[in-house]
């Protein structure tokens, strides 16, 4: 489930986690959106907030009310006021496109050609939750999550916003691990050489295989893998590739791949420098 | 062909120096970069641009094109930011850009307006004729206690009481204001209904007291905040039609795209309500209950209401034109 696949996105005929934008620098960037479910949890949370902050604040007017009669009391009516229309508004406006709730899932509402949301989207699409509040508990808004795409509910059309999720930003290390690994043997092989995609797609999925417990990994590999000794008509030993898959994947990998010639390590050198050399940035 | 690990060796100097600069501003609109930073930071975003290019179109893995991708879109997110809101931008907005909008927008304003006032009137005039009515319209228990409300020469004394009832005005008529506007999304009509029915209710309880006689105290307490408050029911309603009105007529543009178009100048509308509903509620509480004669009431009212029409008409437009 990541992005960039080669498939247009458009022809896969499932509800599309994907949007994308092109950017004046002509760059077609992709974005994670956000579902009815990740939203119901971050509106939870904001719901929380601002129940607790009514609560809380009635506590103390009760408290001052005690001597100073009246005037709390209207303040807080103004609080409850602002929890209910302004909190959203305020926040997505001033936070850039970011709750409490928000925050906390790593969501971000942001105008459909990827700016940040302006003052006056954020007003519009906090206004009209009144109306995708209807007829109980967000009805329309959901009805029209399924139907415009995107998950917009109403009030994201109005205002032209979207919600995403946001990733961390994270360099992907490359999988060093490979230098270690010894090419095939050149007499084990027939002739066939692996298309440029193959061996991108086990690169990744080596990158990636620490998500996946070791057992999976094999699992998951030994389709490849399987296949691959096939074609490559592969002659050494047997359990390589029904035992160790993800090994077998590896080292098809290091054979073909043009630049694996094992002369650069110093990527992980970089990679183990990056800590300090973060805080020596920061200082300029 | 350079590969793709010589690629990252070149770059990843860069990467970080501009992740750098992307977690100096984010999340915060008031951390600015300073002028040199600025210049990095635009020929790093291009240049991030350009990296994101060419890892997609050489097929190097998803996981390199993803980060630059997400680079590339916070990156995107502060280039493109625009200014943060200060105080003065509102009051330019209360100001001169709400009135001014209003005007463009009159005739949405006159429909509300017709919507709102007309059943209210008519309302009214059959109500305070035969009072016995008004129970067809609402709970009797509601008629009894406007009646009493209206019924004691005077007001509850000023103080604690008041500054509550201004909370109260605040969070209620507000409240009905932008639902009134919100609605409007459903193809306008959520918002005749809000307005009709308002209407009808304030014109039923109105003409049931007045008909009961008590004319002086119910007419002398809502002339004042009236003035503000029943023309920006309407004017949120206007508001709410433009919402409407541009899906059901979104003329050359798509359905989608009409209602975005609109949708700024019809929200900046129920902003400017929201605002004048605010002035109301302050005018309602600490005003119109006020133990004074009722010619000074009256007085002022009227004068509030020279006040809401002026400011809707004329505010703003000296720099129309500039």
């Amino acid at each position: 489930m990541d992005a960039n696949t080669s498939v247009p996105l458009e022809k896969i005929g499932v509800i599309d986690l994907y949007g994308t934008i092109e950017t004046p620098e002509n760059v077609v960037l992709t974005f994670r959106l956000a579902g009815p479910g990740l939203r119901l949890w971050a509106y939870s949370i904001d719901f929380l907030v601002r129940f607790l902050v009514i609560a809380l604040s009635g506590i103390v007017v009760m408290i001052m009310s005690i001597g100073l009669p009246g005037i709390p009391m209207g303040m807080w009516l103004l609080i409850w006021f602002f929890m209910e229309w302004g909190y959203f508004a305020a926040s997505e406006g001033f936070f850039r496109g970011k709750t409490i709730g928000k925050h906390a899932l790593s969501l971000r509402v942001i105008q459909d050609e990827g700016y940040p949301i302006s003052f006056w989207s954020a007003l519009l699409r906090n206004f009209l939750r009144a109306a995708d509040f209807l007829p109980f508990f967000y009805c329309f808004g959901f009805i029209s999550m399924m139907f415009a795409g995107k998950f917009l509910r109403l009030g994201d059309i109005a205002a032209g916003t979207m919600v995403i999720q946001e990733r961390r930003v994270k360099l992907p290390r490359e999988p060093i691990i490979l230098e270690k690994i010894q090419p095939l043997d050149r007499t084990d092989i027939g002739s066939f050489v692996p298309a440029h995609r193959t061996l991108v797609l086990i690169e990744e999925f080596l990158e990636r295989r620490f998500v996946l417990t070791h057992r999976r990994g094999h699992e998951m590999a030994s389709i490849l893998a399987g296949i691959l000794a096939k074609k490559l008509d592969f002659q050494g030993q047997e359990s390589l590739v029904e035992d160790y898959p993800m090994a077998f994947l590896a080292r098809v990998y290091v054979t073909f791949h043009p630049t694996m010639s094992a002369e650069d390590d110093d990527d992980a050198a970089a990679e183990r420098a990056q800590k300090p050399r973060r805080k020596t940035v920061v200082a300029y | 062909m350079i590969s793709k690990r010589e690629f990252r060796r070149q770059r990843r100097e860069d990467w970080a120096r501009f992740t750098e600069l992307i977690r100096k501003v984010d999340n915060s609109s008031r951390r600015k970069f300073t002028a040199e930073e600025s210049s990095e930071f635009s020929r790093l975003f291009r240049m991030v641009c350009n990296d994101l290019s060419i890892v997609r179109s050489r097929d190097w893995g998803t996981g390199l094109a993803l980060y630059l991708n997400d680079l590339v879109t916070k990156g995107h997110n502060i280039f493109y930011k625009s200014p943060p809101s200060r105080l003065h931008q509102f009051l330019r907005f209360v100001g001169s850009e709400f009135p001014r909008t209003f005007r463009r927008n009159f005739l949405y304003f006159c429909v509300a307006a017709a919507l709102f006032f007309v059943p209210m009137m008519i309302t009214w005039g059959v109500v305070q004729r035969r009072p016995e009515l008004a129970a067809r319209i609402l709970p009797a228990a509601m008629l009894d206690q406007a009646e009493e409300q209206y019924k004691q020469a005077e007001f509850k004394k000023f103080g604690a009481e008041r500054a509550v009832m201004g909370g109260f005005y605040v969070r209620n008529n507000v409240g009905i204001a932008l639902r009134c506007f919100a609605m409007g999304i459903l193809l306008g009509t959520g918002t005749v209904y809000v307005l009709l029915m308002n209407g009808i209710v304030i014109g039923a309880v109105v003409g049931y007291v007045v008909g009961m006689g008590h004319d002086e105290q119910i007419l002398s307490f809502i002339v004042s905040h009236g003035s503000f408050e029943l023309t920006a029911i309407a004017v949120a309603g206007g508001g709410g039609l433009i919402l409407g009105d541009a899906i059901v007529h979104p003329g050359a543009r798509s359905r989608i795209d009409s209602l975005r178009t609109r949708g700024v100048e019809a929200v900046q509308i129920a902003c400017g309500a929201a605002v004048m509903l605010m002035v109301a509620a302050m005018i309602e509480a600490f005003w119109s209950p006020a133990p004074i004669p009722s010619e000074y009431k009256y007085a002022a009212g009227g004068l509030l209401w020279i006040l809401v029409i002026l400011y809707l008409s004329l505010a703003g437009r000296g720099g129309e034109t500039a």
